[in-house]
């Protein structure tokens, strides 16, 4: 059965068309999508593609930085974002399928059946990033890791807002394998504002999570009560806990004025 | 929707979840991108999508509807080959030949952008992407970076072969 | 003389170059038909039912085949070379690896076929698995073939022996023993172009083949005995290969769409997935190398043992003709006066393995250089000074009977060693692939027995 296809031409369209997101798969990059669709994994009834809402795009608005959803992780690899975004994007598969992907789809990518997603997750997290979604209930906007954490699957992202003064310092580590197309074994990304630290971990599960445990120390041990890691394709999990307090420490020692 | 491929435009009747890959294989009958993982891991589907590199199995077809793309087919003729092609050929940057074509546009689109020399850790990191199994990459980075300076041989000169037929004379089993 | 040497053109250059070669996904037949394959979900499981009828009634659908409609289900791959056959082209009683095809459908489209496939009725009785071959001679191991857990036709034995010289006699003469165990993974083959194949029956009833296949007259012959058809009705079109690497040796997909192409009547396609070809394309084998060296402490060689045992998969394929490479193969360059080589192919059930790049050979030269290192440390020698020593020589022996008529261990290892600047004492560096005499005789071996009696040793 061929799926219905609905291109709405703006973000209003593209909310109205959504709704409660009930029977729709969103098509942002398509980086994801695109090989379950080829592969039969995934029939989908309806189909909302977002090329043409004009989601895409990074201002400046007062002292915010507002990146649409649409907005290619190419765009953040030397746009005008925080350090610690960029230099998670640059690592982000390779320089083609960066031109297609896009921030939404990364942090409402679902774990894969052979590795965690979501690889900015925590430098997003770390900059204490909000999420403007709508859906059912209308629009709402919440803390990143709020929106991680709760449930996705009736949100169709729109926008990500980043505070200008988001990091006074920042430090980020990370392990992956040495192939283009491997997800983050562990990432860790830091953010220090106003004297106050902000610690995320990506690619140790699920979802990118805050480390509220690590903040409140500062020891790079206690990132074990913070996360659980999983066993997946890339890496064991035992292997993640093994280097995940290394990298934390890493990116203590790496905190530098952005 | 329509498409301009390598400058010839054209009503696309594929439904709009199609990839671009598929769109140009089976509805146009442009085979230089090449259905190796279907999944973007591989690279040889890569196409120039108004300029920019794209993996065209990734791509739905309603995603670049109006666009102008270009293949391998695009990029030169047999009698006028492009300098990368021609450092490719001349390089020996090619051995099955099944991933040359994304290779090749990776590598247009990359000099492209720099306008100008391009060196070896660029190259790494453009085609960080693509899968050759069979050349070990050497070659490939050295003709793309040969294109990159000019140090391609006059490319009317270049030796060429009857197609299909080796000049080789063997004698004995090649075994 | 011409080539060697000379920058010669390649004659496919201009077509890889600019997109003009034609690899068989981009042949171009009207009215062609999409094929797709019912796999096994299971390692292994006996066929309960199998009922095609409600898939073969669906919209798009043109043929379907299984087992019953093939003439001869039952082929080896090299039953030429004697090897018999124990591998069905479409699984009829059991399956026994996960992927193992059992139908396949020509439809319309790949969706059509894709779904026609998955309305076929099947059911599964599943079996204990066996996935290691070190348990596959245990008493208590699941019976996963019929000819037993390993193949059995090797002449009168079950397996691929090697006997030279006095093996018993090396060991006790040697002053150290040195032991290693080597266990090189599986590996896919990974072509950029996945299997692929078309096939066009023509109207004079003959069909032809466009086939991604590395060996073109094999899977000519593998295909007509499938069809019990003479060689003359098939035309093969190939040559033009998206990467092979021994994977394509197989005939995966041609004898299939043959099959199909006849009893839809129409050209049919079948293009692996890239998931097919990494879950169910055959793979480079595992294998289990145990090596035990008897040596002088001044660095003769007197003897080996080996035990090697070689992961068939699921069915023999090629795996008999690999370890009989192997076991040639496993002295590496060296002479080695005493040989006791006892090779296994063991069955499991994985997907059955094949060649690459080296069938059978890889694994045991990286087990043997690796070995030699181990033997140089053990005697405090240098591993360079080691490899001399023991090289083959004009006139020596090997392992399987062959008289050596010119070697080249010695001049291929100075080369090597110059060229990483190893600087080797003046007798080794004015070593020759002479013939053995003078003060690099085996003198040990010398005295025990005598010359002619080992290069003349026993097979």
């Amino acid at each position: 059965m061929a799926p219905q296809v609905l291109i709405p031409q703006s973000a209003d369209e593209a909310a109205t068309l959504y709704g409660d997101g009930e029977g729709i798969t969103v098509f942002a990059g398509g980086t994801i999508l695109m090989p379950e669709l080829a592969s039969g994994r995934i029939r989908p009834e309806r189909a909302l593609l977002l090329h043409a809402s004009g989601l895409s795009g990074i201002r400046s608005d007062g002292g915010v930085i507002r990146i649409g959803a649409m907005t290619p992780v190419a765009a953040l690899v030397d746009g005008p974002v925080p350090w610690l975004l960029s230099i998670y994007a640059t690592h982000v598969a390779d320089y083609e399928v960066r031109q297609s992907a896009t921030i939404g789809g990364n942090i409402c990518a679902p774990p894969g059946r052979e590795s965690q997603r979501g690889d900015l997750g925590a430098a997003l997290i770390a900059l204490g990033a909000r999420v403007r979604s709508a859906g059912k209930g209308g629009e709402r906007t919440e803390a990143v890791e709020d929106f991680l954490s709760g449930d996705r699957s009736g949100r169709l992202v729109l926008e990500i807002e980043i505070d200008v003064d988001a990091a006074r310092k920042s430090g980020a580590s990370g392990k992956r394998r040495k192939h283009a197309h491997s997800y983050a074994i562990a990432n860790v990304a830091i953010a220090e504002r106003d004297g106050e630290l902000r610690v995320a971990v990506a690619g140790v599960g699920p979802t990118a999570v805050r480390c509220r445990s690590v903040e409140a120390s500062r020891d790079p041990q206690d990132v074990l009560e913070d996360v659980d890691p999983v066993d997946d394709a890339v890496a064991t999990a035992e292997y993640r806990r093994q280097i995940l307090p290394l990298l934390v420490r890493e990116a203590l020692d790496r905190l530098e004025t952005e | 929707m329509r498409l301009t491929v390598n400058g010839i435009e054209s009503e696309i009747s594929s439904p709009p979840l199609t990839p671009l890959l598929h769109v140009l294989r089976d509805e146009l009958d442009v085979t230089s991108p090449k259905a190796g993982c279907q999944q973007g891991g591989c690279g040889t589907c890569t196409v120039l999508v108004d300029g920019e590199p794209r993996r065209s199995c990734l791509t739905p077809v309603a995603a670049v509807d109006g666009a102008s793309i270009t293949t391998l087919e695009g990029v030169g003729e047999p009698e006028r080959l492009s300098p990368v092609q021609a450092a490719f050929y001349e390089k020996y940057a090619a051995q099955c030949g099944f991933c040359t074509p994304g290779m090749i546009m990776a590598a247009t689109a990359l000099i492209d952008r720099k306008g100008g020399p391009v060196e070896r850790d660029e190259v790494l990191e453009a085609l960080g992407g693509h899968y050759c199994r069979c050349t070990g990459y050497v070659k490939i980075v050295d003709a793309v970076m040969a294109a990159s300076r000019g140090e391609v041989g006059d490319v009317q000169d270049l030796p060429v072969s009857e197609a299909g037929e080796p000049s080789v004379e063997v004698h004995g089993s090649p075994a | 003389m011409k080539a060697v040497g000379a920058r010669l053109p390649r004659y496919d250059g201009v077509g890889h170059v600019t997109g003009r070669t034609r690899f068989v996904d981009d042949v171009r037949v009207g009215k062609t038909l999409w094929v797709k394959a019912l796999r096994s979900p299971h390692h292994h499981a006996a066929i309960t039912r199998l009922d095609v009828s409600k898939a073969a009634a669906m919209p798009g659908v043109h043929a379907i085949v299984t087992h019953e409609d093939i003439p001869r289900n039952v082929y080896g791959h090299l039953e030429a070379l004697g090897v018999p056959g124990d591998e069905p082209l479409l699984a009829a009683e059991d399956v026994r690896y996960l992927g193992q095809p059992i139908a396949a459908v020509a439809a319309e489209s790949e969706a059509a076929a894709q779904a026609a496939v998955e309305a076929i009725e099947v059911s599964y009785e599943e079996k204990p698995a066996l996935f290691d071959i070190r348990k596959a001679l245990d008493p208590d191991a699941p019976q996963i073939h019929h000819w037993g857990n390993v193949y059995p036709h090797y002449g009168s034995y079950n397996h691929r022996r090697v006997r030279k010289g006095n093996i018993d006699w090396a060991f006790e003469k040697a002053d150290v023993i040195v032991e290693g165990v080597y266990r090189p993974q599986a590996i896919e083959q990974l072509p950029l172009e996945t299997q692929v194949c078309t096939v066009v029956p023509e109207p004079d009833g003959r069909l032809t083949v466009y086939s991604c296949t590395q060996a073109m007259y094999f899977s000519m012959g593998v295909v007509a005995a499938h069809l019990q058809w003479p060689l003359n009705r098939l035309k093969f079109v190939g040559g033009t290969v998206g990467g092979g690497f021994g994977g394509k040796v197989d005939t995966a997909t041609d004898t299939i769409c043959c099959l199909l192409a006849l009893k839809a009547r129409r050209p049919v396609k079948w293009r692996w997935t890239r998931e097919e070809e990494m879950l169910c394309s055959s793979t480079r084998a595992p294998w289990h190398i145990e090596l035990a060296d008897a040596v002088t402490s001044d660095g003769w060689i007197l003897g080996r043992r080996t035990l090697t045992i070689h992961d068939a998969g699921a069915y023999a394929r090629f795996s008999p003709y690999g370890l009989t490479k192997h076991a040639f193969h496993h002295s590496g360059a060296y002479t080695i006066p005493n040989l006791r080589f006892d090779g296994f192919v063991a069955f499991t059930n994985r997907v059955p393995t094949t060649a690459m790049r080296g069938f059978g050979v890889t694994s045991v030269s990286f087990a043997v250089e690796t070995h030699l290192n181990r033997v140089a440390e053990a005697i405090g020698m240098d591993p360079w000074e080691l490899r001399l020593k023991n090289a083959n020589r004009v006139g020596d022996t090997t392992g399987n009977g062959v008289t050596l008529k010119d070697p080249s261990t010695v001049p291929v290892t100075l080369a090597a060693a110059e060229r990483v600047g190893i600087e080797l004492p003046a007798e080794y560096r004015a070593m020759t692939s002479d013939p053995r005499g003078g003060d690099l005789l085996p003198e040990h071996l010398a005295a025990q027995q005598n010359l002619s009696e080992l290069n003349g040793g026993g097979h």
